[in-house]
């Protein structure tokens, strides 16, 4: 990772009549990053993506991908960029060959072995009409076309929606690979899990506005997780509420469930020595209540 | 319910259309008889009665048979079935190719149930239209003090209006054989053209008048309603035609299995799926269809420029020059009786010539709209399409400017126009060869040329509408409009003192005013066709360039 703004937004607004889509964003992402863009339906997050892509153009503010104006630049940017729409549309009547070709052709070449080889990872059926392929199949076609001229920065809207988990952990290897060689991924979801797992920085958004960004290390650290213990003899309940960020602590037996947020380290001194801990399964929270958790600390004047 | 719920959902999508088009012919209709009511009528006593019964006028002509035959009898009659068959063939077709019948039917809904909803919609929206040009054929005579004694305003509305039922059962029938609109649409658009034509050209032909009685048309005017009151015998022809075509599709759409989402396979996809022909097949439509925007664009719609180009090659063309010959004598008695306001609807032109012949039956009305199907096509649906497709945004993710999109668009559209205007030059030429009439080559490179350019300066005009609201519905129907409207202000502009100086504003008015089928190319009148086009895709580019991209579906 260094220290380049692969991309830089100020001030970024973005106004529907009353509506207020984006309002004064202000982000950095670092080259080299996966950057995971995280909201709720309806938060802003391709309003975001269309206005740096100028696919639509801000109210007020400014936006910059590799240093050049959104706006100005745009198509010198999009030489250096892939991209990935959320809800992906492509062309029906075109096989993911032709689809491919049309889009290498528009670039000025592409690297075919390179796309045969993205083909083959992703298990991508390049014969087929695009219309005739699942969504999911589709996807992977929507993909291979964002990867395969090695841009410096990918823009990815829900890229992994309708993936088999096997393709998602093969995508994901995909995501560190090319950033492990320099390149920005931008990439926006709604699914905490898969955002935890390859990215090194979180923004969430809501209500147009970004009210968090962080690393995603600290985020998990603050995240609720559920935690079961099983223990070889009755326990207390009490030793577990004296825990800092322990709530909803219930007993049976030798089984006890909580919620907890905080540095699992701390729920782990407590029991050591005391009691004998035969299994230990954690759950994290889902997106809903890490959200509600931030919506809770940052209510945003609506 | 949710028969309610579909019937309902159905007729809210669909009655704008309907509305902008019965508004459009009812104002139209008003305009034609005002401008009829202040034309000596002397010239309308002897009408040669093939012309008369193609256009539904009755013996002794007045202003408001005219107005009711010219307007009514062709345009109205033929948007008014050509909206109801938009219908029947988006019905249950349409949902399979957006993908959304399966959701519909996991309802707890028939298919039946389904299809009857959605022609009950369809029933009921062309009632609606016909009722409100019903009502216009009625007021308009009232307050512009036109005499309609002894007419028979409401036969004449509902012989158009089961005419229309009949073409919009047609497309619902093949739509549920098939599952594709597109084929639906095609095939009764199809016949309603050649029918129209059939049911005009084979009274005038002396020992095949029969023939004319294979095509529906000729029971809207046949029996001449707005004169005679209903023809219950003719009404039963097509209303039997109805019935089957509800048989057809019930029966049609019970049997089948449902299309997912899935996309044709053309002959070209065979072609390439085999391996002798792979390589040729791949070359013309693999990797060189995607080699460019316009290719793409162009690719994408050479169906539509198959079937226009080779109607108006063959049918408007070629066997036009033969049947000149044919009819010639029994044309020359009447040929100074025709009333010259009421050919200039049709592109007037002197029909005891070739020239005449030809300029009032293939380039007065056929040839514009001709190139301006495929031009309209490629010009509403290039940017437009594109975005309400959602694909777009994908294709700004390239490193293309905005501007070369439009000119891409720009490119196919023109070149697409320019194909037509050729089939229709060969077409005619070679018409003319066959049939011996001796037309000057020059003067009808010069008339295609003329109407190409007419039809790619409305091309323009919907791309520019395209291009500012990314809307290929309201660029349609506002080029659609505006054609009409300038078509028939050139029209009537000799007749009309307060039009001559209106109709200088239509486009028209540069393609056959200078009569270049007798006088060859007016080049003045054809750079300001091509500045129009010019001026209208750079505005295109202007208004494309400023606004946000639609996000929606």
């Amino acid at each position: 990772m260094t220290d380049q703004i692969a991309i830089r937004t100020e001030g970024l607004t973005k106004h529907y009549g009353d509506v207020k889509a984006l309002v004064d964003l202000d982000a950095e992402i670092r080259s080299g990053e996966i950057f995971g863009f995280l909201g709720p339906n309806g938060a802003g997050k391709t309003t975001m993506i269309r206005t740096i892509l100028d696919e639509i153009r801000p109210t007020s503010g400014t936006a910059s991908i590799v240093g050049l104006d959104t706006h100005e630049h745009s198509v010198e940017i999009r030489k250096h960029i892939g991209y990935v729409p959320g809800d992906l549309a492509l062309y029906p009547n075109l096989t993911g060959r032709d689809t491919i070709t049309y889009f290498s052709n528009l670039r000025g070449g592409v690297d075919w072995s390179y796309v045969e080889a993205l083909a083959d990872r992703l298990d991508a059926d390049l014969s087929r009409k695009v219309g005739d392929l699942s969504s999911g199949n589709r996807q992977k076609i929507g993909l291979i076309q964002a990867f395969m001229n090695r841009p410096e920065v990918l823009i990815m809207d829900e890229p992994s929606s309708g993936l088999d988990p096997l393709v998602q952990r093969e995508f994901q290897a995909m995501m560190r690979e090319v950033t492990a060689n320099g390149s920005t991924v931008f990439l926006s979801s709604h699914t905490l899990s898969e955002v935890q797992r390859v990215a090194d920085r979180v923004g969430i958004i809501r209500h147009g506005k970004l009210i968090a960004l962080e690393a995603v290390s600290s985020l998990r650290s603050k995240g609720l997780r559920k935690v079961e213990l099983f223990f070889d003899n009755s326990v207390d309940g009490a030793v577990f509420e004296a825990v800092d960020g322990v709530s909803d602590v219930a007993v049976q037996n030798h089984h006890v469930t909580l919620s907890f947020s905080g540095p699992m380290e701390a729920l782990l001194n407590v029991v050591s020595g005391r009691y004998t801990l035969v299994d230990i399964s954690t759950q994290e929270a889902d997106l809903e209540e890490i959200f509600l958790t931030y919506y809770r600390d940052e209510e945003v004047p609506s | 319910m949710t028969l309610t719920n579909v019937f309902t959902k159905t007729t809210l999508d669909r009655w704008k259309g309907m509305a902008i088009g019965s508004a459009t012919l009812a104002l139209l209709f008003v305009f034609a008889m005002a401008v009829y009511r202040d034309i000596d009528l002397a010239v309308y006593t002897d009408l040669p009665e093939f012309f008369r019964s193609m256009v539904n006028i009755s013996e002794d002509a007045d202003v408001a048979s005219l107005a009711y035959g010219a307007i009514y009898g062709s345009y109205g009659a033929m948007t008014l079935a050509g909206l109801t068959l938009a219908m029947g063939a988006a019905s249950t077709a349409g949902e399979e190719r957006k993908g959304t019948f399966g959701l519909l039917l996991a309802n707890p809904k028939s298919r039946l149930g389904v299809l009857t909803s959605k022609t009950a919609a369809m029933v009921l929206l062309t009632a609606a239209s016909s009722l409100v040009l019903w009502g216009t054929g009625l007021i308009a005579p009232e307050i512009l003090n036109v005499s309609i004694t002894g007419m028979h305003v409401g036969a004449l509305m509902f012989h158009m209006f089961v005419l229309a039922l009949f073409f919009g059962f047609m497309a619902t029938a093949v739509g549920s054989w098939t599952g594709s609109p597109a084929a639906a649409s095609g095939v009764a658009a199809g016949v309603m053209f050649i029918s129209f034509i059939g049911a005009g050209l084979f009274p005038i032909i002396e020992g095949y008048e029969n023939l004319a009685k294979v095509f529906p048309w000729y029971y809207f005017t046949g029996s001449q309603p707005v004169n005679n009151g209903i023809d219950w015998g003719h009404i039963g022809v097509l209303g039997a035609g109805i019935a089957v075509f509800s048989v057809l599709a019930s029966v049609g759409l019970a049997r089948r299995d449902l299309k997912s989402q899935t996309v044709g396979v053309s002959l070209v996809d065979r072609l390439r799926g085999n391996p002798i022909t792979h390589k040729l097949a791949d070359r013309l439509a693999g990797s060189a269809r995607v080699s460019r925007i316009w290719v793409k664009t162009a690719s994408e719609h050479q169906g539509l420029l198959l079937i226009t180009g080779s109607v108006m090659f063959f049918m408007m063309g070629v066997m036009m020059g033969p049947m000149f010959s044919f009819i010639d004598e029994s044309l020359a008695d009447l040929l100074d009786q025709f009333p010259e306001v009421l050919l200039a609807l049709f592109g007037g032109g002197d029909m005891s010539t070739p020239e005449g012949w030809y300029q009032l039956e293939t380039f007065g009305m056929m040839a514009p709209i001709s190139v301006m199907v495929v031009t309209l096509a490629i010009g509403a649906g290039g940017l437009a399409g594109e975005e309400e497709r959602r694909t777009m945004g994908l294709l700004l993710a390239n490193p293309v400017k905005r501007s070369t999109i439009v000119l891409q668009k720009t490119t196919a559209m023109v070149l697409y126009g320019f194909v037509v205007g050729f089939s229709i030059f060969a077409g005619v030429a070679i018409g003319s060869l066959l049939g011996g009439l001796g037309m000057d080559i020059g003067n009808i490179a010069a008339t295609s040329l003329l109407v190409t350019l007419v039809g790619v300066a409305f091309g323009a005009f919907a791309l520019m509408l395209s291009a500012a609201t990314g809307r290929s519905k309201l660029a349609v129907y506002g080029t659609v409009g505006v054609a009409l409207v300038t078509f028939v202000v050139n029209a009537f502009k000799d007749y009309s003192d307060a039009l001559i100086g209106w109709a200088k504003w239509s486009p028209f008015y540069y393609y056959l005013t200078s009569d270049p089928l007798f006088n060859g190319m007016n080049w003045r009148h054809g750079a300001v066709l091509a500045g129009l086009a010019i001026a209208l895709v750079a505005l295109a580019i202007v208004l494309f360039n400023r606004r946000d991209l639609r996000q929606t579906g």
